[in-house]
């Protein structure tokens, strides 16, 4: 059975390591130089006592090399499942060839056991990989940007990308066997995948540890954190302040409108006097605003602000806790195969 | 030895459609079986449940005296060439083989090795680039070499040319008689199974019709030509299956244990495709009546 699962495959498992083999060329032959300059960029910058500049211009080289490699990793779970899973039985069921495999001498959970470990195991080896140079690959940037929370870094980061695999994996192989179609299990396979990466990180993800909010009173102490005014809907709208209190590489899931005693959200143009660098359309940024002056001049105000978010020190747990939600998918998914193909019989 | 195929009131229902209905069949074992039946009659659902791939809604089989696919011995004791012969498109011949000898630990590589250069198939050759007899034959290779007990074999020969139906069925008789295998065979033509067939199953919309040694079947059954009468002036003894009367004649098909007296008839014996016609359109015929009473009785 190994063998035959091994000789359906061989063809797959070579086209992936072709692809991981050129994947791994890339990574090392642009990475290595990457992280030399690095090295440099932050020996000279930190003498100089100024890395913004520097590192930013760094970080922008590598952007559209960046930005693809993500995609790469993005996509291969999504790959796996539509190419590995899906076929996996489904073209079996189409092409009738199950019936071959059923009436040789190995019972068809035999059959289904070892083809689902088989590639099953494949497909998060292959996404490992990827996974694995990606996160070496993007070390250097990741630290300049901060924040290993953004969707599309955790997505591909570590071990989550191991998990997406094997669900995705499952998700291909539950669909051929049901619709016992290939083309239509892969379209499916497909529009399910995205639905969920985009439910996950939007919905389940912020919720899988409890979050942090904090309370800060606007004076001059919060505020010399802040890094912006964000304003909805004019000069007489809401506003709020980013960058309050929060260490960097937290993973701000939302913050409350500023407020005054009452809870009561204030309009920008309240504070209009306090904010003397900033124009009338209520939009905020770094340049040339001193937000420790704005906190001592609202000092007295008493408003307030609070900010709901998870601490850098979550992200290996949620890391952890994402990878055994799929997971538990994954063994949900391949527990139902199993029961369709004893049960349902043909 | 147990029977091949032992049916208790076996029923299989796919919605509110009924495959198969209260079949009851016991086959001895050491036949050639021919399962003969118009499209759709239920074959197919019989010989899958047969050899395990169906389950069945209702009744009980038991196949060489065990539950069908129960176990690894179970599915080794039975070969199952499913319709159409399905092989793998992208495996060589070769692969096939192999396939055979990983999967099945009686597997009889010197026959498969033979029957392959036998019939001049070129191992290195894709099996979706075979023809549909060579791939009925390579399907039947990886089958026989299985050394099962029993061959289920569905329809095997619906979709070749004569001459290769020829072949495939002397290869298939050729084994059958070397190995002393048990063989089902289904078709939907009676020719194909006279010459191969020594018991004969008839289902007809999804029931059992007849069932028996070909010999004795044909040794039973008489066509009686007479003058115009009754079913009721027939000798009691007789059971009618068929009545067709014209103004003058009447013409009967009956089946006795004993020769039809003499009388003022006429008394034959028929031909198996005769013989096979006649239950299916009795079983045809009293499933229009039927359906007519029921219209009737929604008036």
């Amino acid at each position: 059975m190994i063998w035959l699962t091994w000789r359906q495959f061989r063809a797959q498992a070579v086209a992936a390591v072709v692809i991981l083999a050129a994947a791994t060329a890339y990574f090392v032959a642009t990475g290595l130089g990457m992280h030399h300059s690095y090295a440099t960029d932050l020996a000279s910058c930190t003498a100089q006592n100024d890395c913004d500049t520097l590192l930013s211009q760094l970080r922008y080289k590598y952007d559209a090399m960046f930005n693809l490699a993500e995609l790469l990793v993005v996509a291969a779970p999504a790959l796996i499942g539509i190419f590995w899973g899906a076929p996996l039985i489904g073209r079996e069921l189409e092409t009738g060839t199950h019936q071959v495999a059923w009436n040789q001498s190995v019972t068809r959970t035999r059959w289904l056991a070892i083809k689902l470990a088989g590639v099953g195991l494949a497909s998060m080896a292959t996404a490992g990989v990827l996974s694995y140079l990606l996160t070496w690959w993007a070390g250097p940037l990741d630290q300049i940007d901060g924040s290993r929370f953004a969707a599309m870094t955790f997505s591909t980061r570590d071990i989550v990308p191991l998990a997406y695999a094997a669900f995705a994996f499952a998700l291909g192989t539950i669909a051929g066997l049901l619709l016992r179609r290939t083309i239509p299990a892969m379209a499916v396979t497909l529009a399910v995948f995205i639905g969920i990466q985009v439910l996950v990180p939007t919905m389940i993800r912020p919720n899988l540890l409890p979050s942090t909010t904090v309370t800060y009173t606007l004076d001059e102490s919060s505020l010399s954190q802040a890094n912006g005014i964000f304003g909805q809907g004019g000069s007489s709208g809401d506003f709020y302040m980013s960058g309050l209190g929060v260490s960097q590489g937290a993973w701000v899931l939302s913050s409350t409108p500023v407020e005054n005693s009452s809870d009561q959200p204030i309009p920008l143009n309240a504070i209009q006097s306090c904010l003397p660098a900033i124009g009338p359309n209520g939009k905020g940024g770094r340049g040339g605003t001193d937000f420790a002056q704005v906190g001592s001049c609202l000092a007295h105000d008493n408003l307030h602000e609070s900010v709901t978010y998870q601490p850098s020190s979550h992200y290996w747990p949620i890391q952890w806790f994402e990878s055994g939600l799929f997971l538990v998918l994954t063994a949900l998914l391949s527990g139902a195969c199993f029961w369709w193909i004893r049960r349902r019989q043909n | 030895m147990s029977a091949i195929l032992h049916a208790q009131a076996l029923g299989k229902r796919y919605g509110r459609r009924q495959a198969l209905a209260e079949c009851t069949l016991e086959i001895p074992p050491g036949h050639v079986v021919g399962l003969v039946g118009p499209n759709g009659a239920g074959k197919t659902t019989l010989l899958k449940i047969a050899c395990g791939m169906l389950a069945p809604t209702s009744g009980r089989i038991e196949v060489l005296g065990e539950q069908p696919a129960a176990d690894p011995t179970q599915l080794a004791r039975i070969g199952y060439v499913a319709q159409d012969t399905p092989t793998y498109p992208n495996l060589s011949v070769a692969d096939h083989l192999k396939l055979g000898a990983k999967l099945n630990p009686r597997w009889d590589a010197e026959l498969a090795q033979a029957r392959i250069e036998q019939l001049e198939l070129d191992p290195k050759q894709k099996a979706g680039k075979l023809s549909g007899g060579q791939r009925a034959q390579l399907a039947l290779t990886v089958a026989v070499a299985k050394r099962p007990e029993l061959l289920i074999l569905d329809e095997p020969v619906a979709s070749l040319d004569p001459l290769a139906r020829r072949s495939f069925l002397r290869h298939l008789m050729e084994s059958v008689a070397e190995n002393g295998t048990s063989v089902i065979l289904s078709s939907h033509l009676v020719s194909d199974l006279e010459r191969v067939c020594d018991y004969l199953v008839v289902l007809v919309s999804s029931r059992l019709q007849l069932a028996g040694e070909t010999d004795d079947l044909l040794a039973q059954h008489y066509r009686i030509v007479c003058t115009r009468r009754k079913e009721s002036d027939l000798p009691s003894d007789l059971e009618v299956i068929w009545a067709e009367h014209t103004d003058r004649q009447s013409t009967f098909v009956v089946r006795g244990d004993a020769e039809p007296p003499t009388g003022d008839w006429v008394a034959d014996h028929l031909e198996l495709e005769d013989l096979v016609l006649t239950y299916m359109e009795r079983a045809a015929d009293s499933g229009r009546r039927a359906k007519t009473l029921k219209t009737e009785d929604a008036r």
